[in-house]
């Protein structure tokens, strides 16, 4: 079976800096995740598979055919980018129904498909709202919903997860998975391994612009596991959210943040604590704002890798 | 795909990112201080007016005159490079920095329909802005208590805002060409306006036909310093010789902007 993405040697560089360092591998349809901490070069290697920059050396093909400059390609391609930036006085529906024009389809055509991506991405209540008045996890939806509407076959998403509350976290996983099912090829990228292994075991390891391994996560789970994990959370009420958490067996430090409106925590058992906040949550009625994982823990499993 | 359904397509596609350049640009502070350059310049006029109909101060112009003066000053040389300046340097600027940039970028259109739609966008806004001022400025000055002055002069207003539209449409495409390539284009914008139009088109000799000034000079009913001197030197360029430059020159800026909107990675801008 042909490869979807080819990428021969690829790359890029900004200067003096290097951003992706001789870059090999092919994307099959399925669900591939791009691991790797901050900085790693993964926004880079998705702009440069969404022509959005031009390879320093090397080569990148989809389908076959270049990307730079090839614009009938991206019919196939959605892109969800990593940056919170919108035309924010448009509304859901209106933001959609222009980036579909854009693809060619009929007034009715793009009516529909808004409609179905603004379902499928559960903002339908917020259709007609401004933008600019979304939380952070719609804008991040409405983001899915924009790289999906034109029903591409390749699906290049950007720290999707980033500022969900986890249950749009959960649906977007699901979603994820079933676009990989569904024989789409899709390559999402994150710094969190928990979120990448709840979309698909097949992971690209990428560390200074290099890929440090590819194929299966199991191998780097083990490590990660060894890892403690660091967890950011904002909510309501940090403090009362401290003293139950504090009950977790797997929690095992904890700091507030000087502004009191945040805490950061420490798990050995990231899965389970994911899996038990939403209902200590729901239980006590604590507003969350923000949970995200800073990639410190990441970044001391690739410190290891690369020794 | 038929020649026909790709032009209407591609038609679609440039409406399309007009109304959204149209809608950031309209909604940005620009559209106030042009607000306020366009309200002075008719506040300009109604003092103008009222002077001479008071006769307040002696002055030896009549209403007719004041309207030429502030056609060929405030709206040619200050009003219009203004308007297009600020717009035309900010269509992709303002899209790399808030980073929207991407999802047209990642759209299955050739590069140089956005910038022919971003254009299209300028254009609008400019002469939304523009064109009225230049209507309320003329009523102002011309209506007496019958219409026979006003009605007199009216084709010199037809030619003023087909000038002035010709004007917008070579220093837009100017300023959106240093806009797509520069990343602090505003103020090579404003040297380019202040400094080298403004210096260079009242040069005797060949240098001043590098400029768009010289071009709009050239065709304009109004005598300012400028056209005096040039008038007077004898070094007007025809009025097809003019016109038919500055279209040559707005389609070849328009069409650098294009290309280099094709070849740059704005990505590493933002």
């Amino acid at each position: 079976m042909s490869a979807v993405i080819e990428a021969k040697s690829l790359s890029k560089w900004y200067g003096q800096v290097i951003a992706v360092n001789k870059v090999s591998f092919a994307a099959h349809s399925g669900v591939i995740g791009l691991l790797g901490p901050n900085g790693a070069g993964k926004s880079t290697l998705m702009k440069l598979i969404t022509g959005q920059l031009r390879p320093s050396q090397g080569e990148i093909t989809m389908f076959g055919g270049r990307i730079w400059n090839n614009f009938p390609l991206f019919h196939r391609i959605g892109f969800c980018p990593e940056q919170d930036s919108f035309y924010e006085r448009m509304t859901g529906t209106e933001f959609l129904s222009a980036l579909l024009r854009m693809h060619g389809f009929s007034e009715d055509e793009i009516a529909r498909r808004s409609k179905l991506a603004l379902e499928t991405v559960k903002l339908v209540d917020a259709a007609d709202k401004k933008i600019g008045s979304y939380s952070k996890g719609m804008r991040q939806r409405i983001k899915m919903a924009q790289a999906t509407a034109h029903d591409p076959e390749v699906l290049i998403l950007d720290e999707p997860l980033a500022g969900m509350d986890p249950v749009a976290r959960w649906e977007t996983i699901r979603l994820v998975r079933g676009w990989g099912k569904a024989g789409k090829c899709v390559l999402v990228s994150s710094h969190i391994l928990h979120e990448i292994e709840a979309m698909t075991r097949n992971i690209i390891l990428v560390h200074n612009g290099q890929i440090l391994a590819e194929g299966d996560v199991h191998q780097i789970r083990d490590l990660i596991d060894k890892h403690p994990h660091n967890i950011y959370i904002r909510c309501s009420r940090p403090r009362q959210l401290a003293e139950l958490l504090v009950a977790f067996p797997d929690v095992i430090s904890m700091r507030f943040h000087p502004d009191g409106d945040a805490l950061t925590l420490e798990s050995k058992k990231p899965d389970e604590f994911y899996d038990r906040l939403p209902e200590v949550l729901l239980k006590n009625g604590i507003e969350l704002e923000e949970i995200t994982s800073p990639d410190d823990n990441l970044q001391a499993v690739f410190q290891y890798l690369v020794k | 795909m038929s020649v026909e359904s790709a032009l209407v397509r591609g038609w679609r596609s440039v409406n399309t990112i007009a109304s959204l350049t149209l809608d950031t640009l309209f909604w940005s502070k620009k559209t106030i201080f042009v607000a306020a350059i366009s309200a002075l310049i008719m506040l300009l006029s109604l003092l103008g007016r009222l002077i001479l109909t008071y006769r307040w101060i002696r002055s030896p112009f009549t209403p007719e005159q004041v309207f030429s003066s502030l056609m060929s000053t405030a709206v040619i040389h200050f009003l219009v490079v203004f308007v297009t300046l600020f717009y035309g340097t900010a269509l992709i600027s303002e899209e790399v920095e808030g980073k929207t940039l991407t999802y047209l970028l990642v759209r299955p259109i050739p590069k140089p329909t956005i910038m022919v739609g971003k254009f299209l966008a300028l254009i609008w806004i400019s002469t939304l802005l523009v064109i009225p001022t230049i209507f309320v400025s003329y009523a102002i000055l011309y209506v007496r208590t019958d219409m026979g002055p006003f009605l007199e002069d009216i084709g010199v207003l037809g030619k003023d805002i087909g000038i002035v539209f010709l004007a917008l449409v070579a220093y837009g495409s100017m300023f959106s060409l240093l806009g797509a390539w520069l990343r602090h284009s505003i103020l090579t914008g404003l040297v380019y306006a202040f400094g080298w139009e403004g210096i260079v088109s009242y040069l005797p000799g060949f240098t001043r036909k590098l400029t768009i000034t010289h071009y709009i000079q050239s065709i304009f009913p109004h005598e300012d310093a400028g056209t005096s001197i040039a008038m007077m030197i004898g070094e007007r360029s025809g009025l097809l010789e003019s016109i038919l430059t500055l279209i040559l020159l707005s389609a070849f800026f328009l069409a650098t902007a294009s290309l280099i909107l094709r070849e740059k990675e704005y990505v590493l801008d933002q």
